[in-house]
């Protein structure tokens, strides 16, 4: 019995994975179609694809047994079909059930493996179909007509060279990937030991050649392994204009959302964690951010609001940039709460930039309305530092605010640089290490009872590692070497014994037992089995250290 | 199906639960020692009985937490079950072991003195702890066995591993 179930739900789930997209992508086209047409700039040409797309949902919820998609699914075929028969006119409020169709479809998928059944959707039928037989009227045939040719169609276009698997197959792989790389790593540990005690031996050549071989066909594999586990970022970009457009009703503002850079890839795994925090972003750019459309004539500004969500990758990292034209953060708010909350005092020069997204600072609802920015910066900030990314914003009173993320492709493999501390081993991502430099006692000082080394002509603050990740030994004199991490234009040293060497960690999460730590962002498995953990320079960088 | 079964099956169907002569419950154990005493802990909750090798120590995390091992390719964290229960702490030693629990998907390691045997109890030997010795803190104290050659104190585990205080 439960063997039959465990089939049936693989099959609902392979049900789920190829026709949500589709509903996605159809009652987002929708939304477009509505805005467009309001706008007078055509998008009819958008219903063709939107009926296919909805034809292969009926056709997979008919064989799923789905009947009430199977129904919904074809309602909304035939409400296309009347909206094109009648061109511009949309007298009977066609598109706004299309609209409302087109989001139930996609819950009704989405809640497939309990039958598909939403609340709603019996009542939005109904009236479908009342509004179908109007419209339509006669036209029965053209309809079915129609249909039957698009069903042509769409089998020919079978992609044969795709296999759909199952993610968690590959981050088993990318585990597997892992434990390789750990291995190849213990080999050359391994290698270096030997060859050192035996000097020149016959046979060491060509194991160093073979461990170079390994080492560079095991980065190749690392490539692909981490290629397959790429997802365009607009697989998360294109939630956002249906959900905007509920946001921007309820709060009777009309906005546009611009996105570009869809085709970006990123890890799925990034990209699953991502949604949240932009979707937060845009909600609060809506909410706060654009102004109502009175308050916008009066400014000189169109109606509708420009929201327009960007990405870029560029090496290793993807830049996110969600910019509005609302009427930007009001810095004196800010200030004047920073105040209050004893975040900043009043002779103090302050960011307002920087404060919004200090912790506690938006909790406080009078600031979301004060300031133009609502709850939960510090939130969303949160959100992107766990993914070993950054945030910032600009802003200009009254032309809008843009905020600025700066996310890492992948979770998964990190290049790192190997330090040891009081004999504890650390990972630091390369990407944060500017620069490791000797410890010369000359050229290290004391000011106010802090560090200070004088680096590449400028002074730069150096903490003691065993104070920062409190080893408990308490010798900050004689350490070797100091490595310079940066993030965001910061700069500190940081004070460690031995500079190990370079490698590819894997990263693995902190279990919730662990706590929150402040300095440490993962564990990874060194060479020698070990456990290291990963410093999180981003976060290292905005604390004070105290002396 | 055997004769003496379908018997069983009838018996079962034709009279009231309270006629049924139950078998004794038993409670099935893995007890180890921390410091003088005995303690156990539901086998069902254990995964497995390591011995301790490398433990990472991890910066900032709770007072309990010893640090971190690999487990074939896992990271585990491991709970310092001395300092938990408001013991001194100890240096490990060959005895010492990691007894693995796993719950909700999650795997945790609690560092014992030496693991003693598995073991099956009755459940009745089991009785509420005295009052007198309960305190807010001692939340972990699930109960305590009296076996003929010791007593026996019972773990919740749950309880233990709320590391946050």
């Amino acid at each position: 019995m439960s063997a039959e179930d465990n089939a049936f739900r693989e099959l609902i789930d392979e049900y789920v994975v190829e026709c949500l997209p589709l509903a996605e992508r159809a009652a987002d086209a929708l939304v477009d179609v509505e805005r467009r047409r309001r706008a007078g700039t055509g998008g009819d040409e958008l219903l063709g694809p939107v009926k296919g797309w909805l034809h292969t949902v009926k056709g997979n919820s008919a064989m799923m047994g789905l009947t009430p998609i199977q129904e919904s699914a074809h309602a909304l075929e035939d409400l296309c079909a009347a909206l094109i028969e009648r061109g511009g006119d949309d007298g009977d409020g066609l598109l706004a059930l299309l609209v409302e169709g087109g989001g139930l479809l996609v819950d009704q998928v989405r809640g497939a493996a309990a039958g598909g059944t939403v609340e709603g959707a019996t009542g939005w039928l109904a009236r479908a179909a009342a509004a179908a037989r109007g419209a339509a009227n006669g036209n029965g045939k053209a309809a079915d007509r129609r249909r039957s040719e698009r069903r042509r169609g769409a089998e020919a276009d079978g992609a044969a060279n795709v296999v759909r698997v199952d993610f968690r197959r590959l981050d088993t792989l990318l585990e597997v990937l892992g434990e390789g790389l750990i291995e190849q790593a213990a080999v050359a540990e391994a290698y270096r030991r030997v060859a050192r005690r035996a000097g020149s031996t016959p046979g060491l050549p060509e194991l160093d050649h073979a461990i170079l071989a390994l080492e560079k066909t095991m980065k190749r594999l690392e490539g692909v392994v981490m290629e397959t586990r790429l997802l365009p970022i607009s697989s998360v970009f294109g939630r956002f204009p249906r959900l905007l457009r509920g946001v921007a009703e309820g709060v009777g503002k009309r906005v546009r959302l611009e996105t570009s850079g869809g085709e970006t890839a990123m890890d799925k795994a990034v990209l699953d964690r991502l949604g949240e925090p932009l979707l937060h972003l845009l909600t609060n750019a809506v909410v706060h951010g654009i102004e109502t459309p009175a308050e916008r004539r009066a400014a000189g500004k169109p109606d509708e609001g420009a929201l327009r969500l960007a990405a870029v990758s560029r090496s290793g990292r993807v830049a996110i940039e969600l910019a509005d034209d609302g009427r930007g953060l009001n810095e004196r708010r800010i200030l004047d709460r920073a105040v209050e909350l004893g975040l900043t005092s009043a002779g103090e020069e302050s960011d307002p930039h920087a404060l919004i997204f200090q912790p506690g600072f938006s909790t406080a609802d009078r600031v979301s309305e004060l300031a133009g920015r609502g709850v939960g910066l510090d939130v969303v900030a949160a959100a992107v530092r766990a993914l070993g990314g950054t945030i910032a914003v600009r802003s200009r009173p009254g032309e809008g605010s843009a905020f600025l993320l700066d996310i890492p492709l992948t979770l998964a493999i990190v290049r790192s640089l190997i330090v040891e501390v009081d004999q504890e081993r650390y990972a630091v991502p390369i990407a944060q290490v500017a620069a490791t430099v000797r410890a010369e006692p000359q050229a290290l000082h004391e000011i106010n009872h802090r560090g200070v080394a004088v680096w590449r002509g400028g002074l730069i603050q150096v903490t003691d590692g065993g104070a920062l990740l409190g080893t408990g030994a308490r010798s900050d004199r004689g350490r070797r070497f100091y490595v310079v991490i940066s993030s965001g234009g910061r700069r500190r040293g940081i004070l460690v014994d031995r500079l190990i060497g370079h490698q590819d960690v894997v990263v693995k999460g902190l279990d919730p037992s662990l706590g929150r730590p402040d300095v440490v962002s993962g564990t990874t498995i060194l060479g020698d089995g070990r456990v290291a953990c990963i410093l999180d320079p981003v976060r290292i960088l905005e604390q004070r250290v105290p002396a | 199906m055997s004769d003496a079964l379908l018997r069983f099956a009838d018996e079962l169907g034709s009279s009231g639960p309270a006629e049924v002569a139950a078998p004794v419950p038993e409670i099935h154990l893995v007890t180890f020692t921390l410091d003088r005493e005995a303690y156990g802990v539901p086998v069902q909750r254990v995964r497995e009985v390591i011995r301790v090798g490398e433990i990472t120590r991890v910066p900032q995390a709770p007072e309990h937490v010893r640090g971190v091992t690999n487990l074939r390719g896992r990271i585990l964290p491991v709970v310092e079950l001395r300092s938990r229960l408001g013991l001194a702490t100890a240096a490990v030693t060959p005895k010492s072991r990691i007894v693995v629990t796993e719950a909700h998907g999650r795997i945790l390691g609690l560092l014992v003195d030496a693991v003693l045997q598995v073991t099956r109890i009755p459940a009745d030997s089991v009785q509420p702890p005295p009052e007198d010795i309960l305190t807010p803190q001692a939340d972990w104290l699930a109960g305590v066995a009296r076996r003929p050659d010791r007593l026996l104190i019972l773990l919740d585990l749950d309880a233990v591993l709320l590391l946050q205080r």
